[in-house]
């Protein structure tokens, strides 16, 4: 906005400077310099409104004045969707500036400089605007003083005998000086101003935003623990039923008091991952999830065989692809319990530079793994589901088994960070 | 002729699990229960009392954490093993626990057999991974890789992947055609390297600590 109001300012004086020059060419001692000068000056601020973005522009194109130049000393500054006119730009608009009213002091008739309309109108208060934006009431207020004593060299070409003029041209000339250090200092001030508002606004909107996340992270974390209570609170009650009509008396039959411990042990590793949890926790992002956390609680779901998870970490992913790879972990998980004869099955997940394996071992029975011939007896169920669901994450799936060796399934996917 | 004891000592703050464990482990007849402490700082004073060689522990307790507590025996005591016994697979202290110098992790879940032979077993100096624990082992090397730590070699991460798979020291053997001793060999070398690791980290920790206040 700032930047914007300075551009439009100096594209009002250069106009006022046209008039000026058209209505006074005749009076000119250096007309050619005028012009000259007026058209190097069109050609600066042209570059200065090409170049120097406005601020709803994408900031990609925004750097193009520091282009190929060093890089901003002074990286921090006031920012109001534009960036800082690094210093080449300061220091070359700012002599420019001083270059003008040397100039006017050159082409004014002798002696008229502080009597006539000023050749250099009120250009260089741009620099001083400029500077002041850029840097502060500090560096307006130095640029306005810098300013002021290329005026006061204007008025010694002119012709101007400084010391033995009468006072009021040196009250003259120090109120011009005066007019570039306050122009300078009182924008620098807004632009500070602007900036920590710009400032105080952009944290607010970010402390929203990660309450937002919290809260729906939150509220996710309730409807699971929700679920788990359910079905802790319903494992209890059977065990608790159960176990009072076993102790009365009877026969105790082994298989179903090995039900009820693995339906605990179960429960048990699920409201223990969810006390794990931590919705606090560092990368947790919006629409991602634990493909660790989803892989024990398929775990804690299988009653029939015990089944060892291992991770190498949470496995961060997008949720939909955890869902897929737990899909077609669970039915190998199946494919096993019905086939295999296995005693135990262990899942491992890892990363592997930028795929992630999730394997299936069991130490069953083996057996010589041939896709066709899968296929031809009609056992499609690892063959063509399981290798679907990896293929369509843009995956792959390997089975090696040897008879009597237990069987390895990996799934192996690309890995895609959540979004 | 009657072997000697393995006498331990049992940490939990619940007391039936205490009893419980001790009945298994004493049915064994392979091993006396010395001392039980029920939290973390009566475990560090019971084990300077009753010197056991092997405390089992939990690492969820009062007063003191269970990583601090298994911490502060191993530094007094270099000779008492310590072995984890929690209820979750997946805690990450477990990791912790580890580094700071526990020889092995076993779940609650485990049953009395399993028992008895782990806590023979670290009590040999054998570590026992559980195929969670080789998991977050192999998660946290790879982390560090590309640090000045100590790194694995692609014999022991290939080890590491299998114990994570669930293979067993003998099938680890039979597969990579090694004898048993030389994968025990792998897996104890892993576990001096994690804990190198920490001594590392601290390190590192102390010089930046130090770096920041001068």
């Amino acid at each position: 906005m700032l930047s914007l109001g300075i551009l439009a300012f100096r594209w009002v004086s250069l106009a006022w400077m046209a008039v000026l020059l058209a209505l006074t060419a005749g009076e000119l001692r250096r007309p050619v310099l005028a012009v000259a000068t007026i058209a190097g000056l069109v050609a600066w601020t042209t570059w200065l409104t090409v170049a120097r973005p406005d601020p709803s522009r994408p900031t990609g194109a925004s750097r193009a004045p520091s282009a190929g130049s060093e890089p901003d000393p002074l990286p921090a500054g006031p920012s109001w969707g534009s960036p800082d006119p690094s210093w080449p730009v300061l220091t070359v608009d700012l002599a420019l500036a001083a270059g003008l009213n040397l100039v006017a002091g050159l082409v004014m008739p002798a002696g008229s400089v502080g009597q006539r309309p000023y050749f250099a109108a009120a250009y260089p208060v741009a620099a001083a605007v400029t500077w002041g934006a850029a840097r502060g009431v500090g560096g307006g207020v130095a640029a306005g003083l810098a300013l002021g004593v290329s005026l006061a060299a204007g008025q010694l070409a002119n012709g101007i005998d400084l010391a033995g003029e009468p006072p009021a041209v040196l009250l003259d000339l120090a109120g011009g000086t005066l007019n570039f250090a306050l122009a300078g200092g009182a924008v620098g001030l807004v632009a500070r101003l602007l900036e920590r508002s710009a400032d105080q606004l952009r944290e607010a909107t970010e402390e929203t935003i990660r309450a937002r996340e919290r809260a729906a992270r939150l509220a996710e974390r309730e409807s699971l623990a929700r679920q788990i209570h359910d079905s802790v609170l319903q494992a209890l009650a059977l065990v608790h039923k159960r176990g009072r009509e076993l102790a009365a008396g009877g026969p105790v039959p082994p298989a179903e008091v090995a039900g009820l411990a693995e339906m605990a042990a179960g429960q048990e590793r699920a409201l223990r991952s969810l006390i794990l949890r931590d919705p606090d926790q560092d990368g947790t992002p919006a629409g991602a999830a634990s493909l660790r956390a989803a892989l024990e609680e398929l775990a804690a779901a299988e009653g029939s065989l015990p089944v060892t998870v291992g991770a190498t970490g949470a496995l961060w992913l997008p949720a939909g692809h955890v869902e897929e790879l737990v899909a077609a972990a669970r039915q190998a998980l199946d494919n096993v319990v019905e086939h295999a004869g296995a005693s135990r099955v262990a899942l491992f997940a890892e990363e592997d530079g930028d795929a992630v394996v999730l394997t299936v071992r069991d130490d069953g029975r083996g057996f010589t793994y041939d896709e066709r011939r899968l296929l031809a007896e009609g056992k499609i169920g690892l063959a063509k589901s399981v290798k679907g669901r990896v293929e369509q994450l843009g995956g792959s799936m390997a089975v090696t088994s040897r008879p009597g060796a237990g069987t390895e399934v990996e799934l192996r996917v690309p890995r895609e960070k959540p979004a | 002729m009657t072997a000697e004891k393995i006498r331990i000592m049992v940490v939990d703050d619940h007391p039936m699990w205490r009893d419980g464990v001790r009945a298994d482990l004493e049915a064994s007849g392979r091993v006396e229960v010395v001392a039980e402490a029920a939290d973390g700082g009566d475990a560090i004073e019971r084990a300077r009392e009753a010197m056991p060689e092997l405390v089992l522990m939990d690492l969820n307790l009062p007063t003191v954490p269970g990583v601090e507590a298994i911490r502060r025996i191993v530094e007094e005591s270099p000779h008492i093993k310590v072995l984890v016994l929690s209820a979750s697979a997946e805690e990450p202290d477990v990791l912790e626990a580890v580094k700071v110098g526990a020889s092995g992790y076993l779940l609650k879940s485990a049953t009395a057999a399993e028992l008895v032979d782990a806590v023979a077993r670290v009590r040999d100096g054998e570590p026992t991974f559980s195929p969670s624990l080789a998991a977050l082992v192999l998660g946290e090397f790879r982390r560090m890789s590309g640090s000045a730590e100590p790194g694995l070699t692609a014999r022991e991460t290939e080890v590491l992947r299998l114990v994570a798979k669930g293979y067993t020291y003998k099938e680890i053997a039979d597969q990579l055609f090694l004898s048993v001793k030389t994968v025990q060999n792998h897996v104890q070398n892993i576990l001096t390297k994690l804990q190198l690791s920490r001594r590392y980290e601290l390190m590192r920790y102390a010089i930046r600590r130090g770096l920041d206040r001068s």
